[in-house]
């Protein structure tokens, strides 16, 4: 390894990437120990950090067109964790979901996040060659036949929430391997018209259950949807998002929302209402603005790509890690439905946290080869 | 970028999703400045009031004793579960009401209509579901805890009255607040809320601000599930203060007993200090235990209970002393003689007026029970003598006796400390021309009746106990009153009686010269000293002035069984240095001699027994044992008994029990039988 790590790639190594990575984690870390003060989620999430470290080091200094190249194996392998995961017996329950994975010494972890980075891997690597025409049909199939076998064995899970964000992935793919534009345009024009009318056809039929509408209505008015009952943990996160104020609550731990279990999973999917809850409107817009920065740091090494497979890959990474952020905080603001969706970087969990680091260190990988053919 | 051709635009692609990004992410930070900079203040309020819960810690109510410090009524802790509003709020109480009256059996109307109550008071944080929690309560609500984690037990002082009823009427009873009374603007400016435990009658409600004191709280930080994390403060009840009565708990005790062993066990015995108004002993019969209104009102058979006590033809809810009307017959004569002489309608030089056996009016003749010659007011008062007062009556004419009343408040409450005291009806021009409307101009024959204590009088004990008082005291006449001290305590002083109605003159004095007084005293002293209807009590040594009286209830010759005359003894002792008044009422017994004085002479004898540290002579029980109790026709013999010397033959059938031709009003009539429920 140290052969490999010469005085150019330390030049080229995107310190800002890394920084702001391990920044928001410890950020995170704080916060986690805030939702859960007596537990021991935030010192399991520092254990994340060092193995997503290390994971992100090797990455970086492996070339990735070697890893790209085994990309059909990594994916099968994943493929073979999510039938792993479905097994009694191997696969914790939790919630009604099977999706994690028991491990001894650290605890568990949740294959599905691996699978998002194997599976942006086979995306790439298929759709990664130099293009000289616009996309085919065929090829569209195919790369929807990727996304599919993963996808249909987390709903087995049943994961939804996870199954959603594996599409950003597929559609940023598509978008950027010169998909026609009509074609972009008439689907967004297609899903603005059509995901109303149908919900509205769906209520009409009776097709959407009523617990199903009770749920868009928490997001269209949380405030008069059932504060008790299905409204209760977005009308909670709104709480405590609101009582963080511009400075943050002046509540101690204890006392907090977290600390008094009114909102539930603080430490995971809601952690960024107990960031709000103790930083205030600055502290959140700072997350945010982190988020931002980190973003624009991958879409410019995805620029500088010297090839194809590189940028598809770092930017199906982008696609799929904004809209968990978007879901994730917009689920603590109370503007998309509850759905358990982690937030990168900041909940608590180690396959989270780790395959983050994992496409991060590919992202650095791809830059450190820019000048290299 | 190497791979890029035209026809992708590719790198308009990328900035296009560069732009998204920022674009969803400047979204998240538009809600955010929404949700913490907009409504952050209201969002906290929010969150801050379902996590801090105020619990209240009930104020122990003070201690009511007698004037001797021995307690009458005391608190002991019970147990209540209530409902944490915050905790319910929004659900639907009346989904509760089916599982907590199964689990804590109860009523589920009671159940319904506190929760109803509840929704119209939105200011207070808990709702009382059950007091008196049974161990078995409070097993049921820990073991419901996740089901119903609102449920709680707090602990709370609860009121226990003497068990047998004593002192019923006169310490009255707590509960809880209604919904009537919380509407009222009092309820308010005390800042009384449902469940609030307050006096609803007697002294507990007459001095309920100064025993209820003021309940504290805790405030304490709650999880989700309404668990209590933490106490962030704690304000310590502020306890009521105690009440020392005047009541002597002996003399109440044996005039108690006086009317629990009376032939009907009907009626009321009141002992007063005449020097001050304190009344020493109070005694309704039959009575009630006021247990049922603090502990059991609110389970099923508590209003059954309750309900039965209201329907009783008997009333025992009521005070008879000073919420029931009776013609105060003979006893009336007491007041008549002293204003007799007041207004000149006789002298002291020259008080004879003919008895006659009674007197004829027009075509009427109201008869005299005896034959007594021409006496003076002495032996007018000594015989009980109808004709003589027929006389003096239409004498003083009805202007003199509506100025007696007057004079003696008899037609005023007497503002004792106790609510709901009823007016007497006393004869007036007006009260007749009301009560009779066919025939509303007041006759000769009419102040005949009002002269006598029959009719037009219908009065209340206490009234007449306050009169008589005054006349003992040559016109001194105070407020009647049941509270000695609210004794000091920390920074606040003692609180003593003050008239309820501060515009009231305590005491008022009433113009008797001390030869008028000595002349009445007189009668008085020798009805039961000198051969008259009371002779059978006389004490040697302990000069008993007073005066049978028998109420007439229902037209003569009807007057047996549940019908008979009510019989009256009014007196104070000893007759020329008044230290206690006495008056006793036995509903239906008969003569005033025979049931009401004998009653008095077991209270006197209790009397002399604490005050003079030695037997008194003749005991009471040594009379009982010597005769049996008899009606008017016995009282020869029973004067007999208790004097020295022979009765004469004046003092043979003194009962006063006129022949009243036409009978009473039925308006009259039906006051004197069913009382008031005022």
């Amino acid at each position: 390894m140290v052969a490999i790590i010469h005085k150019r790639s330390w030049r080229d190594f995107d310190w800002v990437l890394a920084f702001l990575a391990i920044a928001i984690v410890l950020f995170g870390t704080v916060q986690i120990r805030n939702a859960q003060p007596t537990e021991p989620y935030w010192v399991k999430q520092l254990i994340g950090l060092a193995i997503g470290l290390v994971a992100m080091l090797a990455i970086a200094f492996t070339d990735y067109r070697k890893l790209l190249n085994l990309a059909p194996a990594f994916y099968i392998f994943g493929l073979i964790l999510l039938i792993i995961v479905l097994v009694p017996g191997i696969g914790l329950k939790i919630n009604g979901q099977r999706a994690w994975i028991k491990v001894p010494g650290i605890g568990q972890f949740q294959p599905s996040e691996f699978v998002k980075v194997t599976t942006a891997m086979m995306l790439a690597r298929y759709f990664g060659r130099n293009r000289v025409h616009a996309l085919s049909v065929k090829e569209i199939i195919v790369g929807g036949l990727i996304l599919a076998l993963p996808i249909a064995l987390i709903l087995l899970e049943p994961d939804v929430g996870s199954v959603l964000t594996y599409l950003p992935i597929l559609a940023v793919i598509l978008f950027l391997s010169a998909i026609r534009l009509r074609l972009v345009i008439a689907s967004a024009l297609l899903a603005v018209v059509m995901i109303p009318a149908a919900y509205w056809m769906g209520v009409k039929t009776g097709y959407v259950k009523s617990y199903q509408q009770e749920r868009i209505n928490v997001i269209l008015d949380p405030e008069n949807a059932d504060r008790k009952g299905i409204g209760y943990h977005t009308w909670q996160s709104i709480l405590t998002v609101g009582e963080g104020g511009m400075f943050g609550s002046r509540a101690s731990v204890e006392h907090s929302q977290s600390g008094l279990k009114f909102l539930p999973e603080p430490h995971t999917d809601f952690i960024y209402a107990v960031t709000a809850e103790n930083s205030g409107f600055i502290g959140c817009l700072l997350v945010l603005v982190a988020y931002v920065i980190l973003i624009s740091r991958l879409m410019t090494g995805a620029r500088r790509a010297s090839d194809r497979m590189g940028m598809l890959f770092i930017m199906a990474f982008v696609g799929g890690l904004t809209f968990q952020i978007f879901i994730n905080i917009g689920m603590a603001l109370g503007i998309t439905p509850v759905i358990g969706v982690p937030l990168p970087l900041m909940s608590a969990g180690l396959a989270s946290l780790s395959a983050t680091f994992i496409a991060i260190g590919f992202a650095i990988s791809v830059q450190l080869r820019r000048f290299v053919n | 970028m190497k791979y890029e051709d035209s026809s992708q635009n590719l790198r308009a692609r990328l900035r296009f999703l560069q732009i998204l990004v920022v674009l969803m992410l400047s979204l998240l930070s538009i809600r955010l400045y929404v949700l913490q900079v907009v409504r952050g203040e209201r969002y906290a309020e929010i969150a801050q009031n379902q996590r801090r819960r105020r619990l209240p810690i009930p104020a122990p109510r003070g201690v009511i004793f007698d004037r001797n410090k021995r307690a009458i009524v005391d608190s002991r802790p019970i147990y209540n579960v209530i409902l944490t509003r915050e905790d319910v709020k929004g659900k639907d109480l009346n989904a509760l009401v089916d599982p907590l009256s199964a689990g804590l059996d109860m009523d589920q109307q009671i159940l319904t209509e506190r929760f109803e109550m509840v929704k119209s008071m939105p200011a207070f944080e808990t709702i009382l579901v059950k007091q008196g929690a049974t161990p078995g309560d409070i097993a049921w609500v820990e073991s419901h805890n996740l089901e119903f984690p609102e449920l709680r037990v707090e602990q709370q002082p609860q009121r226990t009255y003497p068990p047998n009823g004593s002192l019923a009427h006169v310490v009255g009873y707590v509960g809880e607040i209604s919904p009537e009374q919380l509407k009222q603007q009092v309820a308010k400016d005390k800042g009384l809320k449902p469940g609030d435990i307050i006096g609803l009658s007697g002294l507990e409600q007459i001095y309920d601000d100064h025993l209820r004191g003021k309940d504290g709280y805790r405030e304490v930080v709650v999880d989700s599930r309404g668990r209590i994390q933490d106490e962030i403060q704690k304000i310590d009840p502020t306890p009521g203060r105690d009440l020392i009565t005047t009541i002597d708990l002996d003399l109440q005790h044996a005039a108690e007993e006086q009317l629990a062993n009376s032939a009907t066990k009907r009626g009321v015995i009141i002992a007063m200090d005449p020097n001050n108004g304190e009344i020493l002993a109070m005694a309704s019969a039959p009575t009630f235990d006021p247990n049922l209104f603090s502990q059991r009102i609110t389970s099923k058979e508590g209003k059954a209970e309750y309900a039965a006590l209201l329907n009783d033809p008997e009333t025992p809810l009521l005070n008879r002393a000073i919420q029931s009307r009776y013609p105060p017959g003979s006893t009336w004569k007491i007041p008549m003689a002293v204003a007799g002489l007041q207004q000149g309608a006789i002298t002291l030089e020259r008080s004879n007026l003919a008895c006659g056996g009674g007197i004829t009016i027009g075509n009427k003749f109201t008869r005299c029970m005896g034959n007594h010659g021409s006496p003076d007011v002495k032996a007018a008062i000594t015989h009980s003598c109808d004709g003589y007062f027929y006389r003096l009556g239409l004498k003083m004419g009805i202007d003199g006796i509506v100025s007696m009343v007057d004079e003696f408040d008899l037609n005023k409450r007497t503002g004792i400390d106790l609510p709901n005291e009823v007016i007497s009806w006393t004869p007036s021009r007006e009260f007749k021309r009301r009560m009779q409307p066919r025939d509303p101009e007041w006759r000769d024959i009419d102040t005949v009746y009002a002269s006598f204590g029959q009719v037009y009088d219908i009065i209340t004990p206490i009234s007449l106990i306050r009169a008589i008082s005054a006349v003992s005291l040559s016109g001194r006449m105070y407020i009647p009153h049941l509270l000695k001290e609210v004794p000091a305590i920390g920074d606040l002083q003692a609180v003593g009686f003050t008239p309820l109605d501060q515009s009231r003159q305590n005491p008022k004095v009433i113009p008797i010269p001390r030869e008028i007084h000595d002349e009445v005293v007189k009668g008085m002293w020798s009805v039961v000293n000198g051969g008259g209807t009371g002779a059978r009590i006389a004490m040697a040594g302990f000069d008993i002035a007073g005066k049978t009286g028998t109420a007439q209830v229902v037209g003569l010759g009807k007057d047996v069984g549940k019908n008979k005359d009510h019989s009256w003894f009014v007196s104070y002792a000893p007759a020329y240095k008044p230290e206690i008044a006495m008056v006793a009422l036995i509903e239906n017994s008969g003569f005033g001699g025979s049931h009401a004085a004998p009653a008095i002479r077991g209270v006197y004898d209790v009397y002399y027994r604490k005050t003079r540290n030695e037997e008194p002579p003749r005991a009471v029980q040594q009379i009982a044992k010597a005769q049996k109790p008899q009606d008017a026709t016995g009282e020869t013999a029973a004067a007999g008994l208790a004097t020295p010397k022979p009765a004469t033959a004046l003092a043979k059938p003194a009962a006063p029990k006129p022949v009243v031709k036409k009978r009473a009003t039925p308006a009259a009539q039906q006051a004197v039988i069913s009382n008031s429920n005022q």
